[in-house]
């Protein structure tokens, strides 16, 4: 047995949290960052730079980049990546560190309206990250089996608000009334156009 | 290659493969078939007219499948001896060539594949490396974008004897491209395909792209990488006259590589790491700079030569550092990219070191192997009394062990090295290792742990690397605890589990089974056998209920001496933790089972007597102590 005094360091942080492992695998070739669908809308976004900093051990800033939150784990990046590391489930891990030092995602998630819900669970199954179990909770009184979202697993895809046939859940700001407000706004402004 | 092959010393044999290898060093067997060619080689003369009139084109595989080549013909015009083919899947039997051969009469369609035996002393193996094929990898696009090349049709595009005369065209139109793109790490690097890096690849990258910048100085060239090594003598200076010819150096591995359909121009996206942007650049060609793989048929040889393969399936070498030309089979040597990528100046360099080995297996009236080997008790052997079993055989890395059921198993003295794993795995004990008997080890344990033994830390140790890990903790002066008692052994596969029963039989405080870390072992896979075997005493000792640390199992090199240190410290906490009544208890509960597990060894030959031997010894020795007190 080899009893390490050394303190741990963010990186061994990241490690020990599940789907951290390969982490210290990445060479920085910047596959993942060429690959990446969200880096197309934001150049910012660069998967190789959080895992480089996470190896160098710079934790505040690792923690508070809203990167770590976008992540949608389509997986492009790790079908291609030279070392398998599987990036999203990087991403996972630190998110999960995140979370445990008290830090909040900065994005939206799906939300439950428990007073429409009917419970019946279709959200749990269309649910690509299986970020939400059926619990059995309590409204007006009455015990309902309710959908519960795990804010570390949501992705706030908003698969789960498009599945619900009673419109009970929904993504902050993404709810169905704000984005048929959005497409109304704009087809009046593509009318007004013409 | 003309002048080896007019050397009076030197015979040549093209077209020909081996089949099968049989015997030892000094005295191999080679099966060898010589395929046949159709075309008699004492006859032809070189001249082509056969080629000249064959109707039959089919793609050229020497040119990268870039230009056509005849039903007869040769793999190259520098083919030594040069002597034609006639390509029998292709050849449509119009007999043309038969017709203008002429008087010299040197096609014979009725030639067979001829199999010789020769005996040969030594044998060294230089089958060199294969391409990997980067149609496996989807988002480059080879296969399917015309413009997409490997490095190899690359080197024949541009190069003044290949099918375009030097002319650098492009494959879907033939126009010179302006910009060309090098990628490097195409399927190295690379988990999903080879972990390894191909070693040339970088200075391969650089050449192309200097060749081409000096014939064509205008096109512009990027070579992608993910890291440049030029490790080697005038490299560096060689990838700095590149940089100051103006070809760029991008860091960042593509990602992607697209194609317009109308221009076949190809887009590479990558993200430059310097500046932390993903960019996209357009360029007429792209070249991928495959990784250096094994050729195809390496399990198939390896078999044949009795070569075992490193990981990846490169032919293993004796030992990475100080024997790379020898393979682990005494008289088989290696030479260039069969044991690894390797560029010309290291292949030059270990083709040498290959032929002098073989060179002195040659001239040597007689070979001198290590006198710790392992022979066979022919009538303790089951094999012999028709039973089957062979653990023997499985055990030994070097395949020197033949068995057959009915016969006793026998060593081939000159292939082993004394590893002892078969001695130790032989359930009937029918196996000794010269200079490492059974009788001796035993004999060894019963002096080590003569007084006290409840106190002693018995540490069996490999000869190579524990050993001189122990070795060096004294000379660096690391301090362990003094109740340590070391017993070499040539390898960990030598420690039979009945020496460790014994140990505990006598009623040893703790001990330690320590060798090589499994790639450092001196006997290729000598230490996978006592670590299989250290794995199943552990768990049995831990079902017997024995106290967790009384039994460790290590791995410690030869430069490891603090480690050494370390673990005896820490046996001996292990054994200063526990009560020394409960220690006591626990060593008369396990030693029936012990004794039980420990009587076979007992049966062994001359075991009786060294023990004897040892006991009168002990007795001897409890005298003097007496008279001296």
């Amino acid at each position: 047995m080899n009893h390490s005094h050394k303190p741990e360091t963010f990186a061994d942080q990241v490690r020990a949290a599940p789907g951290g492992e390969h982490l210290n695998r990445c060479f920085s070739c910047g596959t993942c960052v060429a690959t990446c669908p969200i880096q197309w809308s934001d150049e910012s976004y660069n998967p190789r730079r959080i895992i480089k900093m996470a190896m160098l051990g710079m934790k505040d800033e690792v923690l508070s980049s809203p990167t770590i939150w976008l992540c949608s784990a389509c997986d492009i990046c790790y079908r291609r990546c030279p070392q398998g590391v599987h990036i999203s489930d990087v991403m996972k891990a630190i998110r999960e560190v995140a979370i445990q030092e008290g830090y909040e995602p900065v994005r939206a998630i799906a939300q439950v309206n428990e007073q429409v819900c009917a419970g019946c669970g279709m959200c749990a199954t269309v649910c690509p990250y299986e970020a939400i179990t059926l619990t059995t909770g309590w409204v007006m009184g009455q015990p309902t089996t309710l959908p519960q979202v795990d804010r570390f697993l949501c992705l706030g895809c908003g698969t789960c608000a498009a599945t619900c046939p009673s419109s009970a859940i929904s993504v902050t700001d993404d709810s169905d009334e704000t984005i048929i407000a959005q497409i109304r706004e704009f087809v009046e402004e593509m009318e007004g156009q013409r | 290659m003309v002048d080896a092959a007019r050397h009076p010393k030197v015979d040549v044999r093209t077209y020909t493969e081996v089949e099968r290898v049989e015997g030892y060093v000094g005295n191999f067997k080679a099966l060898l078939r010589e395929k046949t060619r159709y075309v008699r080689a004492d006859r032809c003369n070189g001249c082509g007219e056969c080629a000249k009139v064959c109707p039959i084109e089919v793609p050229n595989r020497f040119e990268m499948n870039l230009a056509p080549r005849r039903a007869a013909y040769v793999a190259m015009s520098q083919s030594v001896p040069l002597v034609y083919t006639i390509d029998l899947d292709a050849c449509i039997h119009c007999y043309k060539c038969v017709e203008a051969c002429g008087k010299l009469e040197a096609i014979d369609f009725s030639m067979q594949d001829r199999l010789v035996w020769e005996d040969v002393g030594a044998i060294i193996t230089a089958t060199g490396f294969s391409h990997f094929d980067p149609s496996v990898i989807p988002e480059y696009g080879y296969g399917r974008y015309p413009n997409v090349v490997t490095a190899m049709e690359m080197e024949r595009l541009n190069n003044s004897a290949g099918p375009t005369a030097g002319n650098l065209v492009r494959p879907s139109d033939g126009a010179n491209p302006g910009r060309v793109a090098i990628i490097n790490c195409v399927g190295s690097r690379d988990k999903r395909f080879n972990p390894w890096c191909s070693n040339f690849c970088c200075m391969y990258a650089i050449k192309n792209a200097v060749l081409i910048k000096q014939a064509h100085p205008d096109v512009d060239i990027t070579i992608y990488y993910i890291d440049i090594r030029t490790p080697s003598k005038g490299y560096e200076e060689f990838y700095e006259r590149a940089r100051d010819m103006g070809i760029r150096f991008m860091q960042g591995r593509p990602s992607l590589i697209t194609e317009d359909p109308d221009t076949r121009n190809l887009y590479v996206l990558s993200e430059d790491m310097t500046l932390g942007q993903v960019t996209e650049r357009e360029y007429d060609m792209v070249m991928l700079n495959q990784a250096a793989v094994p050729q195809p048929d390496v399990d198939t040889m390896s078999s044949v030569l009795n070569v075992t393969q490193s990981p990846g399936g490169w032919f293993m070498e004796y030992h990475p550092k100080l024997r790379p030309m020898d393979s682990p089979t005494d008289g088989v040597f290696l030479a260039g990219a069969c044991q690894g990528a390797k560029d010309i100046p290291a292949s030059v360099a270990q083709g040498s070191a290959a032929a002098s080995r073989a060179g002195r297996v040659l001239h040597a009236p007689e070979w001198e192997i290590e006198p710790v080997v392992a022979s066979v008790w022919e009538d303790r052997c089951i094999s012999a009394q028709g039973k089957k079993c062979g653990v023997c055989s499985r055990a030994c890395p070097y395949s020197a062990i033949e068995y057959e059921v009915g016969k006793a198993a026998h060593v081939v003295v000159a292939k082993c090295h004394g590893c002892g794993g078969c001695v130790a795995e032989c359930p009937h004990n029918a196996i000794t290792q010269l200079h490492f008997t059974d009788a001796q080890i035993l004999a060894q344990i019963r002096a080590l742990l003569a007084d006290k033994p409840e106190t002693k830390i018995l540490a069996f140790r490999c000869h190579w690397c524990s050993y001189g890990g122990a070795d060096l903790a004294g000379v660096s002066h690391f301090e362990y605890s003094s109740n340590e008692r070391g017993l070499r052994v040539m390898c960990s596969a030598r420690m039979d589990a009945d020496f460790i029963y014994e140990a505990l039989r006598l009623g040893a405080g703790a001990v330690l089974y320590s060798g090589c870390h499994p790639q450092d072992c001196h006997y290729i896979t000598g230490q996978r056998v006592g670590a299989a075997r250290a794995e199943r005493l552990l768990n049995a000792f831990e079902k017997m209920g024995m106290s967790p640390g009384r039994f460790r199992v290590e791995w410690i090199s030869a430069a490891e001496g603090d480690k050494y240190a370390r673990v005896i410290n820490e046996m001996q906490a292990v054994l200063d933790a526990l009560p020394r009544e409960q220690l006591m208890a626990e060593i008369e509960r396990l030693r029936p089972d012990m004794e039980k597990r420990a009587r076979r060894m007992r049966e062994v030959p001359q075991v009786k007597e060294a023990l004897a031997f040892a006991d009168r010894l002990k007795a001897a020795m409890t005298v003097t102590k007496t008279m001296a007190g």
